[in-house]
């Protein structure tokens, strides 16, 4: 009998879940152990932030589920890491603290046989100066509360703009100058804009694009060619495009530094300090790692060994110039190499190295978007994990060989650029392989342009649709829904 | 200077009956490219 703990509920986490379960006997025990009550599928947030769904439309209780399908659970933070066991417990374990119920504030330590760490990103607010969601005229869609919070943030504005003749600045980007999830901030600052046209205030605003991007269309991938119409396109033509269509304008090498009321302070890459005003602003906050520590048996610090800030995986970590960086680079099975029977999919892998191309202001500042791992590839690299732990309880001989490098891997990136059955729109890219391969392809940006395409229209908000409810379908483990791909 | 999006290609973008083709299209593309496989680099 083997135990597999999982320590994480979202995307990653309850993928690895719910696989393992449907195929592990029930004699091996399956734990998910989360400090989420309920599950969340992020992509669908920014339809919160318009107000055009409600936090009820993304989410639902994780324990009901469990229990029905026979996964334990236990809400919980981990709060270190003791993958030698101790002198009284010879099995690995982690250590976590309830943190609801009766037993809120209570810790307990929980053995595994197999570990899945799939605890994400912290939203690291606190490393820009007075980001805080909810304060200074600034919200986040990060989280289905946070994205509810902005929307009555953007509802007291069109309101204030209906009533009275005024004019709002409005600024929607990236709030640190190495923040990732562009594509985030993307869809929300588009979906924003028709939002304003169908309250009939659009005139009234001058919205404005902020990344630390050095193109636009970078979106931590170092931009692509892609067919766009049968024809090729970069990425940063697409955008410039779409903004100028709409009217939106944009600053580019901008890494936030601080927020105050209405006002975001940033640099920029000519090492320029600059501000800008805005009346409402939505800026993704940098991912961080959780700051976990891990202990030996004797319960001596051994955190450098699982967690270069994010989880030491089957990367090359090695420190190389950017000329130098290969796809090889990438984890492939997302396995501890110290800790074989520990595994980082999703976002909690450290990655050896950013995908875009890494600037410095004139001041040494870095200014560029760190990887993103969100979504498609989440849930890829789960299922991967959890497939080969899988083959090595059934087999009983340690199985690796599943993989699944970002360097040969698709994902398909479905950009909402407004809501509405037939008023709605959407931003199409599939990309393969997500990490470009410039051996691989050297005439192409590094990417298949046979795989790799856009498309603009009505049709990608029915996808994105489309996608909202398989995959609630597909996390609620209705029937036969191991068939829907990740 | 950006490109434009034209008259031509916005009546595309929005027709329902065109979309729905892609709607299609885009299903099948992204099967294509995501359910197709993955795997290592080394």
């Amino acid at each position: 009998m083997a135990k597999v703990v999982i320590l994480g509920a979202g995307i990653a986490g309850h993928t690895a879940a719910a696989h393992l379960r449907r195929q592990l006997s029930k004699e091996h025990e399956v734990l998910v152990v989360s400090p989420n009550r309920n599950y969340q599928w992020v992509p669908s947030n920014i339809w919160i932030g318009i107000g055009r769904m409600e936090p009820k439309d993304v989410i639902f209780p994780l324990e009901p589920l469990y229990k029905k399908k026979g996964i334990g659970y236990k809400q919980a933070k981990v709060s270190s890491f003791h993958p030698e066991g101790s002198d009284t417990e010879h099995k690995p374990f982690v250590r976590v603290e309830y943190v609801f119920g009766e037993q809120k504030g209570i810790q307990e330590d929980i053995t595994y046989d197999y570990l899945i760490n799939a605890t994400g990103p912290k939203l690291a607010f606190d490393l820009t100066e007075n980001l805080l969601p909810g304060t200074n005229k600034t919200y986040s869609v990060c989280t289905y509360d946070h994205a509810a919070h902005a929307w009555s943030g953007l509802k007291d504005l069109i309101g204030k703009l209906k009533n009275t003749n005024t004019t709002a600045r409005i600024l929607i980007g990236t709030g640190h100058p190495k923040a990732t999830c562009q594509g985030a901030a993307f869809e929300y600052i588009l979906n924003v804009e028709q939002e304003l046209r169908r309250n009939k205030v659009r005139e009234q605003v001058e919205l404005t694009w902020i990344s630390n991007e050095y193109k636009l269309g970078d979106f931590g991938m170092d931009g692509m060619l892609m067919r766009v119409s049968g024809k090729p396109m970069k990425s940063d033509e697409l955008v410039e495009m779409v903004f100028a269509d709409r009217g939106i304008k944009w600053i580019l090498g901008a890494g936030v530094t601080k927020v105050e009321e209405g006002k975001a302070f940033y640099e920029n890459l000519d090492g320029e300090f600059k501000t800008e005003e805005f009346d409402f602003a939505m800026l993704i906050p940098a991912f961080s790692g959780h700051g976990f520590k891990a202990y030996d048996k004797a319960n001596k610090d051994i955190t450098e060994k699982l967690f270069k800030g994010f989880m030491i995986v089957d990367a090359d970590y090695s420190s190389k110039p950017y000329e130098d960086w290969t796809v090889q680079d990438w984890p492939e099975t997302y396995q501890n190499p110290t800790y074989q029977n520990i595994f980082a999919p999703g976002i909690a892998f450290a990655p050896p190295h950013s995908i875009s191309k890494p600037r410095k202001s004139k001041n040494g500042t870095d200014i560029f978007p760190s990887p993103p791992r969100t979504g498609m590839p989440s849930g890829i690299t789960a299922k991967l994990v959890a497939d080969n732990i899988i083959d090595s309880i059934t087999t009983g001989s340690e199985s690796r060989k599943h993989k699944g490098s970002l360097g040969n891997m698709g994902a398909a990136c479905i950009a909402s650029s407004g809501y509405g059955l037939l008023q709605g729109s959407g931003i199409s890219i599939t990309t393969f392989p997500i990490a470009p391969d410039y051996k691989k392809y050297p005439e192409s940006g590094g990417r298949d342009l046979n795989k790799t395409i856009g498309a603009l229209g009505l049709a990608g908000h029915w996808v994105k649709l489309s996608l909202h409810y398989a995959f609630i379908y597909k996390a609620k483990m209705k029937p036969f829904w191991w068939l829907i791909p990740e | 200077m950006a490109k434009k999006i034209s008259r031509f290609e916005k009546f595309v973008m929005k027709n329902p009956f065109i979309q729905f083709y892609m709607f299609l299209y885009l299903n099948v593309k992204i099967l294509s490219v995501v359910a197709h496989g993955h795997g290592g680099t080394r």
